[in-house]
């Protein structure tokens, strides 16, 4: 269904540039771009380190559920997104400021998230083929979403994890 | 030819704003929106005099309104209908506390809490204040928010301090309060020799966040906007309100819900007064048990009653306007 995609795509393209307005310096370099820090898992080459949180400092969004309400005039959907994210803190301080840069990332993720109107102008977008151009153009419906909830944060070795979660709702067409 | 209609849908709203505006109870005059104006209004701006009371919880419409059949023949049958009564009420939860948002929901007379001279016997409400400071008269600095009171006065007060902003009470009667009426005094027998009872019942309140050559800053504009000759000002220490006093506040009311799609729905009332007592509703914080010991949120409740205005559209006598901006390109 083409609303699913337009969704996911609406959603990770609003967070990534909230989060971008929030921190221009969170950034990641994959296949030799620099972009915001928000990837979708999905998107990257399957052998690629994205598997969730493999690059520290990064938002990791991978869709989990979709349901289906076919009751009303327009179906409306309800995608599951998890976030996940992790960091390893600086090298400079050794990692010994890793729940400050976890606690900066919470920061930035509920701001980017929360931020009014928790919505946003749903967008079609056409892939090309290698190296060209993708098109991107609104289609008259919103994409909305509700709260976030954060789980617990969880250590693994030296590196502090942590997973969000949120529902992610359009209307089909 | 296709349409490039998109199907409406039923609006998706995540909360309720509040928007209060004051109704001049002397002329029975309510503050009316005029509903052309769904689309322009800006919930982080609202236009004048409407003030912005934040989010509500719980938010619940009733309508009392009665229909009843007119029934003619025998056996009777119905043959038409007609409304015995008309009756909305409206109840919800305020997520901000602050002055205004206390004194609709108490119903009654909101004090402010003066600071009291020394040695002033106790008293409920608060006892004898420190004496009001007077504006400087004729001065152009004076503005909605700036108070010259003069270098001298000005001493007496800190950064942070919350003023109350009002004449003195010199055997006044009727509605009095400044910009917003605070209290109804019914006969100047029934009042003490307090000077500084409409500073005490007043909504014209401010918190200073900076004090320079004599000037106090104010944070938010003053409800009753450039004080008038003769106001003084006293500092606030706090707010009280009485179960039991004899005033109805009273408010023009609007709620904005704004929809996931762009779609708008507004309920305005005219004329809202509290028909319940002061109360609160403890909520537990997000993740917590609602049990005995635990942290709790303290939100203030409010029940009101829709009181009429007429329409001069067509003199209907109506008690609610609902209106619904539906979103771009829905059908309609």
């Amino acid at each position: 269904m083409l609303s699913v995609q337009l969704a996911k795509d609406t959603f990770y393209a609003t967070l990534r540039d909230r989060v971008a307005a929030g921190n221009a310096a969170r950034t990641v370099v994959l296949r030799g771009v620099v972009r915001p820090g928000v990837v979708v898992t999905e998107n990257e080459f399957p052998g690629a380190a994205v598997d969730g949180i493999s690059p520290s400092d990064v938002f990791c969004l991978r869709w989990t559920s979709l349901v289906a309400d076919t009751q009303g005039a327009m179906p409306l959907l309800t995608l599951g997104c998890e976030i996940r994210y992790a960091t390893d803190g600086t090298s400079g301080t050794s990692g010994l400021d890793r729940g400050r840069m976890l606690a900066a990332m919470d920061a930035e993720l509920i701001a980017a998230v929360s931020m009014v109107p928790q919505r946003a102008g749903s967008l079609l977008v056409t892939e090309a083929a290698a190296g060209g151009t993708s098109t991107i153009v609104t289609t008259g419906t919103n994409v909305f979403w509700g709260d976030i909830s954060l789980k617990p944060a969880t250590m693994k070795n030296e590196r502090m994890e942590r997973t969000a979660e949120i529902e992610v709702f359009c209307y089909g067409q | 030819m296709a349409s490039n209609l998109i199907a409406s849908v039923a609006p998706v709203t995540r909360r309720v704003r509040a928007y209060f505006a004051p109704v001049d109870r002397a002329a029975g005059q309510a503050t009316i929106f005029d509903a052309s104006g769904i689309s322009g209004f800006n919930p982080d701006a609202p236009p004048s005099p409407w003030v912005d009371l934040g989010w509500c919880a719980h938010f619940a419409r009733k309508s009392g309104t009665k229909v009843a059949a007119l029934n003619a023949g025998a056996p009777g049958i119905a043959v038409g209908q007609v409304r015995s009564e008309v009756e909305a009420q409206v109840s919800l939860e305020f997520e901000s506390w602050g002055k205004l948002q206390l004194a609709l929901s108490a119903g009654v007379q909101q004090m402010n809490v003066l600071r009291v001279q020394a040695g002033a016997a106790a008293n409920g409400s608060g006892g004898v204040a420190m004496a009001a400071v007077p504006l400087t008269p004729g001065s152009t600095i004076t503005s909605a928010t700036a108070l010259d009171v003069g270098t001298t006065a000005a001493a007496g007060f800190v950064v942070g301090d919350v003023v109350a902003v009002d004449v003195d009470y010199i055997g006044q009667t009727g509605y009095v309060g400044s910009g917003v009426s605070g209290g109804y005094v019914k006969s100047v027998a029934t009042m003490g020799s307090d000077v500084d009872y409409i500073r005490r019942i007043t909504l014209n309140v401010g918190r200073v966040t900076a004090i320079a050559g004599g000037v106090l800053m104010l944070g938010s504009a003053l409800l009753a906007g450039i004080p008038a000759t003769g106001m003084k000002v006293s500092r606030v220490v706090g707010f009280c309100d009485r179960e039991g006093g004899s005033y109805f506040q009273e408010w023009s009311a609007l709620f904005v819900l704004d929809g996931a799609q762009g779609d708008r729905v507004t309920f305005h009332y005219p004329r809202l007064q509290a028909m319940s007592g002061a109360a609160e509703s403890r909520e537990a914080l997000v993740g917590k048990p609602t049990a005995p010991g635990e942290l709790a949120r303290l939100r203030l409740a409010g029940s009101f009653r829709a009181l009429p205005v007429r329409d001069a559209m067509d003199g209907e006598m109506v008690v609610c306007f609902r209106s619904y901006l539906p979103g771009m390109m829905r059908t309609v």
